[in-house]
């Protein structure tokens, strides 16, 4: 146990293994989540559960498919894998439905917030490093799509585009690109007059670089704390319009569709409307409380810098 | 009296001139929509077994065939003179159907944010004053669980449990105040149960962490020296340093009721903005669509210029520019 020896295995190791090793560990420590309660552990955990179950529901043996009847009509809820939540009026498993409700949704709202995250981030950085016109643009757009009611918003678009998963997806992409940009210029404006800045413009960094490689970065941490927020709040956007009709057209699977179908037969069945409001609960409850814990990092670093 | 109102004044007016730009651009998005639709747009709102003469009737009406810009200089004269255009089948004045069925829906939206600050405040104060206290942590909890119930799950969970289990309220429908005050409350309360779910839960939170924040302060070590109660310094001390707060979040949930209420009035059936929009698009009665966006940005431009205003009045150190 000298500490020669302990160098020696080290480099006994080739040395792409090493590092491997030592990345691992790093991934381990941080996957203990530092300083989480157990409510925020648990909500990790769930949103990883959620996105594993939606990502191989094909493989999970014994669901059945979420389109065709399988059983009675609205049966209760029993102890068998599809009818753990019952079936809806078509005889569908609800428990089927509620999962590939899950891969819709989650697929919908991922693809909107990559879309908002990428044209926001561009306009926040243009309007935060030049200033001036562009950033009244960008201001007058952000001030704009937030006095609206997101619901409007869409509603609006989707009175002449007529419903789609596509126009769904798109309309959504748009709704936080104002919020994306203004949390991006914020932090470009905080960042500009920093020295690590002014060394990168001494060596000779041109904008795109000192932007996209020295900014930016270093408004990762930020940026992530208002993702799971702001998709929970794409989740109930979604879930409303499809709640009152306008969302995912009809036969695929989603969750406001679900509830907005159960309620016709609500005072026969009650419990069958269990597993949608649980599943969506659930989800935008632990995506608020994700990003309160992202957001309690975020001040516990910027306090320490 | 006259003198010292005066800079409030000016101040809501230059507070107002500056949303005119977001007036503008909505009320030209909201022009420029029926160019999105496929193919012609009136051929698209009459459905495909239109005449030719129908289309040119419609387009001579509202002007589809017309640039976006033509139509929207064309709305724009209408408008300043106060007129909205006409609904799609019916052919009232838009204005005037609007303005009947704003009043439903402010009446709700009010209701309930007054129920929802009437709950949430004054626990908000008893909790901060015994923040981290056992009571504390469960009423957190339960206000983060009920930021997480949508509008759509808690109309159908709280009509369910009040007028299908309990039989107490109406499941449906809408009694104006002047025909009925008694029925009109009566429908009243669930609706505005159902968005107070998320408001109550949103003003306690922000309301909490204001108030905790104000006691932090010398002022209130220096106030429990004197040997004030404990509960006359949350009144007296605590509430109105940490009121600004509470105002800007009152002003944003504007937003949120007026989004909530297309689920609420949607379900319960109640003939407000809401309803008429949700008609509207299923119809294409695009000058609706856009009288609604208009009307939306306009009460959203002038409840901040109000919390402008009230800002300077909870604080006089807030300078009116």
């Amino acid at each position: 146990m000298t500490p020669g020896k302990t160098h020696d295995t080290t480099t006994a190791l080739p040395p792409h293994r090493a590092e491997l090793a030592r990345g691992w560990r790093a991934g381990i420590a941080r996957m203990r989540f530092p300083q989480s309660s157990p409510l925020e552990a648990f909500s990790i955990l769930f949103l990883i559960g959620l996105v594993l179950i939606a990502a191989f529901a094909d493989f999970i043996p014994g669901l059945v498919n979420p389109n065709f009847p399988y059983g009675d009509f609205s049966a209760p809820p029993n102890w068998t894998l599809n009818g753990l939540f019952g079936t809806d009026g078509l005889g569908r498993s609800i428990l089927s439905r509620v999962i590939y409700g899950a891969r819709q949704t989650l697929i919908i709202v991922t693809a909107a917030t990559v879309i908002s995250m990428v044209c926001g981030i561009f306009l926040g950085m243009l309007a935060g490093y030049f200033r001036g016109f562009a950033e009244h643009g960008v201001d007058l757009f952000a001030n704009t799509m937030s006095s609206l009611p997101p619901v409007l918003i869409i509603l609006a678009l989707v009175s002449v585009t007529g419903t789609s998963v596509l126009t769904m997806t798109l309309t959504l992409g748009i709704l936080d690109i104002g919020t994306y940009a203004r949390i991006t210029k914020g932090g470009v404006i905080s960042q500009n007059d920093r020295d690590y800045v002014l060394a990168a413009r001494a060596l000779g960094a041109g904008h795109g670089r000192v932007l996209l490689r020295e900014i930016l970065p270093n408004l990762v941490p930020t940026l992530t704390a208002v993702v799971p927020p702001l998709m929970a709040g794409l989740i109930i956007t979604e879930g409303s319009l499809s709640f009152l009709g306008f969302g995912i057209p009809a036969p695929a699977p989603s969750w406001g569709g679900m509830i907005a179908g159960s309620t016709d037969l609500i005072s026969r069945f009650p419990l069958l409307i269990f597993g949608p409001i649980l599943a969506i609960v659930l989800t935008v409850y632990a995506l608020n409380t994700v990003g309160d814990f992202l957001a309690r990092r975020v001040d516990i670093r910027e306090r320490q810098l | 009296m006259h003198s010292s109102a005066t800079p409030y004044l000016k101040a809501l007016g230059t507070r107002l001139l500056a949303g005119i730009p977001v007036l503008l651009l909505v009320t030209f998005a909201a022009t420029a929509l029926s160019d999105l639709m496929a193919g012609s747009a009136a051929q698209a709102i009459l459905g495909e077994f239109a005449t030719p003469e129908q289309i040119a009737q419609l387009n001579a009406a509202y002007g589809y065939d017309l640039p976006a810009w033509q139509r929207y200089l064309r709305w724009l004269g209408n408008a300043l003179q106060g007129d909205l255009g006409h609904t799609l089948y019916s052919q009232q004045p838009v204005a005037q159907v609007l303005f009947d069925r704003a009043l439903v829906t402010f009446e709700i939206a009010f209701a309930a944010m007054i129920f929802s600050l009437a709950v949430a405040v004054p626990l908000a104060l008893a909790m901060a004053a015994r923040a981290g206290g056992r009571l504390d942590s469960a009423l957190r909890f339960a206000a983060s669980a009920m930021l997480a119930v949508p509008t759509f799950v808690s109309v159908v969970v709280l009509s369910l449990l009040f007028s299908i289990f309990l039989r107490w309220l109406p499941a449906t429908g809408w009694v104006p105040f002047f025909d009925d005050p008694l029925g009109n409350l009566r429908h009243l309360i669930l609706p505005v149960m159902c968005l107070s779910v998320h408001q109550v839960a949103y003003f306690f939170r922000v309301a909490r962490n204001e108030f905790l924040a104000t006691l932090q302060q010398d002022f209130i070590a220096s106030a429990r020296a004197k040997g004030f109660s404990t509960r006359y310094i949350l009144w007296h001390h605590v509430l109105r340093p940490s009121l600004p707060q509470v105002l800007t979040v009152m002003g944003l949930s504007m937003t949120y009721l007026l989004g909530g209420s297309f689920i609420v009035e949607s379900f319960f059936a109640i003939p407000g903005i809401g309803w008429t929009v949700l008609s509207a698009v299923q119809d294409h009665d695009l000058a609706m669509v856009q009288a609604i966006l208009v009307l939306t940005v306009l009460i959203f431009v002038l409840v901040f210029a109000l919390v402008d205003l009230g800002y300077a009045l909870i604080d006089p150190r807030v300078e009116v520019k």
